[in-house]
């Protein structure tokens, strides 16, 4: 009874409340920011200025190689635009590149230099052996000035031949990709759901401190616990909606909203407490602000993880975002690994009792005339 | 109903104690008046009494309950109206006390007959964001009688309020302690302790240093005189009688039979020169 009095109390503090629908609108911004302003997938076509200074027959080869891999076999006069002058160029797009022929190795370096593209001079060298000059950007990784250092030793034919004779076996043949969309789901909702709820759960009870009426709350019978849990109903809900509200319009009916909606409470269960953990120390949200700074640093540190999946450090597995945002991927993945979310669940309620339990503690210390 | 007996408190945790060895008692039925400057230690020893402050020295008892194990039952016997007011601002007065009522295990009064009673009639619906300072004191001591409460803890009950307002406030507090409840009350408004007190204690420093009946303070600490105005061949005149001499009490009887008295005044002292005298220290 005394519970659900607080908890009726919270909806009707939070619905006249600023933070309830500040989260709503995020979700709602974030939502436009997926349908509208993120494509389906990123274009990865890259653009490449070439100029073949060799005679007219080595220079048709060159073509007719890259040719084959242009859809309608048929290469297109453009104008390129840059430093101010116009550059006439013959343009073959295929389905990774846009490669633009110039005719002297003087336009190549300017379009380099001006588009920030790569550029690339295919001569013949004193002994008739052809010859690759590349003008790079210089924020190319060693890795790849190494590849293109080595990758003329052998013969095209050769290369060709090895790569398409290369064995590839999947590993699971079931698995199915996410669009670049959808794979931005998981931060963006462990963002909103998550962190946002710690931030905004902090600030619940400041303005429950500033106004008084924690110890208003302390001189009667119900238990501090009651008023923490009451709270923290407030942050699920709006977690739980905020996070429909994202992935619905997106993913439609094509994942397990059970599964989700158990991470949805498990994570914002976690994120409240810590927030709750948080404002027990401090009188004021500008005291504070200092420390949910360094927090939503440290716990956006994942996200770099998730989105370069060649950087994944061990200590980086250990801070609670990675595996939110692993088990928000597994669930939305077609194919996704139930097994994982379930675990994460279970790990971020155990942790969010834990937070609790301290946090209960803090609250009944702490409280001050 | 209250028993204190060396408590000692200290905010740092170190021997800068804000309360240094008080001990005192209150009576089932009595109103106690806590009165001292600002920093005196008032809050603290209240802070302490009610559980919002952690019990660091001593031995208190309120209600019949140790301090030291605060059960969550002995809330439902205390009431307390805390100084600053503190309402949630995005919810009405109605809204307020009726969540309030539903904390407490025990029967509590309709939030509608309180808001009436400390003159908030009409305005239960309004959100106490809207209210005025005095209107918010008002409810907060409104919210302090929800539970009935037997043990009530009443921190400047008349702060800021206008001195009618001011005036009914007093008189419930009459009429709840007529009906048996005890008040434990914080002030360093010396007139309200003197009007509504049954005994009073002076905190200084963190250190009690006195407790008496206002009326014991005064009879001890005041002159013993009497001032008369009257009137006497159209003129006014003005003298001072003691009441211990004879002679002065036998020409003061004389006068009132033959005399138009104007005026007549016991000499008698405030409970703030009393403080003043015994503390050698002013009440803000």
């Amino acid at each position: 009874m005394k519970l659900l009095s607080s908890i009726k109390k919270e909806l009707i503090l939070a619905s006249r409340g600023f933070y309830f629908y500040v989260e709503l609108l995020f979700a709602l911004v974030i939502l436009a920011v997926l349908l509208f302003a993120i494509p389906q997938n990123f274009s990865h076509i890259t653009t490449e200025y070439l100029y073949f200074n060799l005679p007219q027959q080595g220079k048709e080869i060159f073509i007719n190689n890259i040719l084959e891999d242009d859809p309608d076999a048929k290469s297109e006069m453009a104008e390129i635009e840059a430093g101010g002058k116009t550059f006439d160029a013959e343009l073959i797009v295929t389905d990774e590149s846009k490669i633009y022929i110039v005719d002297s190795e003087e336009t190549v370096r300017i379009l380099a230099d001006s588009e920030k593209n790569l550029g690339a001079v295919i001569e013949l060298n004193e002994n008739n052996q052809l010859y690759y000059k590349y003008y790079l950007q210089g924020y190319e990784s060693t890795r790849f000035k190494n590849l293109i250092s080595i990758l003329f030793n052998e013969s095209t034919e050769v290369l060709e031949d090895r790569i398409n004779n290369q064995e590839v076996r999947p590993l699971s043949t079931a698995y199915e990709p996410l669009t670049d969309r959808e794979n931005t789901i998981p931060p963006l909702i462990a963002f909103s759901g998550g962190l946002m709820g710690m931030f905004i759960m902090a600030s619940y009870i400041f303005l429950d401190k500033k106004e008084g009426v924690i110890e208003a709350y302390a001189v009667t019978p119900s238990s501090v616990w009651k008023y923490l849990m009451s709270k923290i109903f407030v942050i699920l809900l709006t977690s739980a909606v905020s996070g429909l509200v994202i992935i619905m319009p997106v993913m439609g009916l094509r994942i397990n909203y059970g599964l989700l909606l158990m991470l949805l409470l498990a994570t914002g269960f976690f994120a409240s407490t810590l927030g709750l953990l948080i404002a027990s120390f401090y009188d004021n949200i500008m005291k504070a602000f200092g420390v949910i700074y360094l927090l939503f640093f440290i716990l956006m540190v994942p996200c770099i993880a998730y989105f370069i999946p060649g950087w994944d450090p061990v200590w980086v597995k250990i801070i609670p975002t990675y595996p939110m945002l692993q088990g928000f991927k597994e669930i939305i993945l077609s194919n996704g690994d139930i097994v994982y979310p379930l675990i994460a669940s279970t790990g971020f309620l155990a942790a969010g009792i834990v937070l609790f339990f301290i946090t209960n503690i803090r609250f009944k210390k702490t409280l001050s005339v | 109903m209250i028993k204190v007996e060396g408590l000692y408190h200290s905010y740092s945790k170190d021997d800068n104690f804000a309360l240094k060895d008080v001990n005192f008692e209150v009576a089932n039925g009595e109103i106690f008046g806590f009165l001292g400057p600002s920093g005196a230690g008032k809050s603290t020893t209240q802070g302490i009494l009610v559980g919002l402050l952690q019990l660091q020295k001593g031995n208190v008892s309120v209600a019949g309950y140790d301090i030291k194990n605060i059960s969550r039952k002995m809330f439902n016997k205390i009431g307390m109206s805390f100084e600053q007011s503190n309402v949630y601002s995005k919810m009405t007065a109605k809204e307020n006390l009726s969540f309030y009522s539903r904390l407490f295990d025990v029967e509590t009064r309709d939030p509608l007959e309180l808001i009436d009673l400390v003159g908030l009639k009409g305005k239960e619906n309004i959100k106490t964001e809207e209210f005025s300072k005095g209107m918010k004191h008002r409810l907060t001591f409104a919210r302090s009688m929800i539970n009935n409460p037997s043990m009530w803890f009443l921190d400047e009950p008349t702060t800021g309020l206008d001195p009618a307002i001011a005036a009914d406030i007093k008189d419930i507090i009459k009429e709840r302690n007529n009906k048996g409840v005890t008040v434990f009350l914080t002030t360093h408004n010396m007139y309200i302790a003197d009007e509504l007190c049954d005994r009073v204690a002076f905190i200084v420093d963190g250190e009690i240093k006195l407790i008496d009946s206002p009326k014991n303070l005064k009879l001890q600490y005041g002159e013993k005189l009497v001032e008369v105005e009257y009137a006497q061949n159209g003129d006014v005149k003005k003298e001072c009688f003691s009441t211990i001499i004879q002679k002065d009490k036998d020409t003061l009887s004389k006068i009132i039979d033959d005399k138009e008295i104007l005026t007549m005044h016991t000499k008698e002292a405030t409970l703030e020169e009393i403080f003043i005298k015994v503390t050698g220290r002013g009440l803000i």
